[in-house]
């Protein structure tokens, strides 16, 4: 594996039940770059997400995180190094959204709760959020929801982001502030691997975009050359229709 | 001398006897939750393996479907034949034991009532399960349980007068003693043990409600 490599998957392939979801798909990603998975409903993006931090557990294939192999045995101490991020939030519901931030880092870090507590305060600025600490996640909007998910994620100092469609469960308006969270965070040189059909973002803030489909990578590339000159009939058709659809 | 006279005499015997019941009561409650919860957690989360589930789920099922008298009768007479158990023991094991059959159940339900969400999310933090468990899942799970265990609460204070049976010195029992004493007057007398087991569970009912009340979470609608 090359050396420079932050986050480093190989050959990764998961079947449910005799089919195969995933067929064999790897890719790298350097410290502070993004890369946005994009492809069909079921091409397997969130499953190849999941199984980079074994919340679905490949039946074939390696990571590594920077220089260390994800495997069964280490999978916690890995985790606490992968931020992820979900589609529909999973904040505790019944912690304030301070204690959201803090937990993690106290409980699986062991870091000093006053530490934690500045470093939560920190995080929830960083997505706007200071005002809302000590509110509750039922008090608060989806988008809210999600940007104290991020900063929970961003508390652990993680090595890498993992974002499993972090706005699919937004309206339109919502979208829009968790999305500038994330485009501030790839510019401020935040690692992330970023499951997305917000095609805006992935534009503006990926360094390589992957085009997935049907278990397999089709192409991957920079924004502007697969927006302006893919050369797959597939990946056009794809990202025509999104377009049409927003 | 007539029965008010008899029963301001005596009080202090039903006061007596109703402390009897309450620390069969807390008793029979602290065994049915420890071993409750117990049983709760390997179901969910223990090995799935038959060898494990197999003798719970049994336990449970017997437990939850044999009468409770019968069972003062088989605790109290089956033990005492081969072990020098009192009567209050054996009130204390059979109802402790029957009661965990039942917590288990409440503590299950409240456990599968914590969406799967909020596990996923402890653990892909980094989290272990045991952490997720006792850091995320049960606080929400316990608050949960809460109501269903008020009910569990009720059930138990009037199933405490069942242990009269096998001879415990329970609140019924001293009401009895007071009935025969007297020769009569049952109406009387039963009205008033009827009222102070009320005034328990009444006592007993807005304590737990308070609590349950104190620990809600702001915003957030089971």
């Amino acid at each position: 594996m090359a050396d420079d490599l932050i986050l480093d998957v190989q050959d990764i392939k998961k079947a449910y039940d005799g089919l195969e979801v995933l067929k064999g798909i790897g890719f790298g990603l350097r410290k502070g770059e993004t890369k946005v998975l994009i492809g069909p409903s079921g091409s397997g993006k969130s499953t190849l997400l999941r199984c980079i931090n074994y919340l679905t557990v490949p039946d074939a294939g390696r990571i590594y995180l920077n220089g260390d192999e994800v495997l069964d045995t280490n999978i916690d101490a890995m985790r606490a190094r992968m931020g992820f991020v979900f589609q529909d939030f999973n904040l505790f519901s019944h912690l304030t959204v301070l204690d959201n931030v803090r937990i993690c880092q106290v409980k699986v870090k062991g870091t000093d709760k006053a530490v934690a507590t500045q470093r939560a305060h920190r995080e929830l600025e960083r997505v706007g959020l200071s005002d809302k600490a000590d509110a509750y996640p039922a008090e608060l909007s989806g988008g809210q929801q999600q940007r104290v998910s991020i900063a929970r994620a961003l508390a652990m100092d993680p090595d890498v982001l993992l974002f499993d469609e972090p706005t699919s469960a937004l309206d339109p308006e919502l979208t829009g502030e968790v999305v500038r969270v994330m485009q501030q965070l790839a510019a401020e040189g935040m690692t992330m691997v970023v499951v997305t059909h917000e095609m805006s973002f992935a534009r503006q803030a990926a360094d390589e975009i992957i085009f997935m489909e049907n278990g397999h990578i089709i192409e991957q590339g920079p924004p502007e050359a697969m927006f302006t000159e893919s050369t797959h009939e597939r990946t056009r058709a794809f990202l025509n229709v999104i377009a049409e659809h927003g | 001398m007539d029965i008010y006279d008899v029963l301001l005499r005596d009080f202090p015997f039903l006061l007596k006897g109703l402390g009897v019941a309450i620390v069969l009561l807390v008793a029979l409650l602290m065994i049915g939750f420890v071993l409750g919860l117990g049983i709760c957690l390997v179901q969910l989360y223990g090995p799935r393996s038959r060898l494990v589930q197999w003798p719970l789920m049994l336990y449970e099922r017997i437990f939850r479907g044999v009468p409770i008298i019968i069972m003062l009768f088989i605790f109290f007479y089956g033990i005492s034949g081969v072990w020098d158990i009192s009567a209050f023991g054996a009130a204390v094991l059979a109802m402790g034991l029957r009661s965990a059959a039942y917590q288990s159940q409440i503590f299950r339900s409240a456990f599968q009532s914590v969406p799967t969400g909020q596990m996923m999310a402890a653990r892909a933090m980094g989290m272990s399960k045991i952490k997720a468990i006792r850091h995320i899942v049960f606080p929400q799970a316990g608050r949960h349980a809460i109501g269903p265990w008020t009910n569990e609460f009720s059930s138990q204070i009037k199933e405490t007068s069942l242990a009269y049976v096998i001879g415990v010195v329970e609140l019924t029992r001293q009401a009895h003693y007071i009935i025969t004493s007297t020769q009569g007057n049952v109406l009387t007398v039963f009205a008033v043990v009827a009222l102070l087991y009320f005034i328990l569970n009444r006592a007993g009912n807005s304590l737990l409600y308070a609590f349950e009340r104190k620990l809600a979470v702001p915003g957030f609608e089971k």
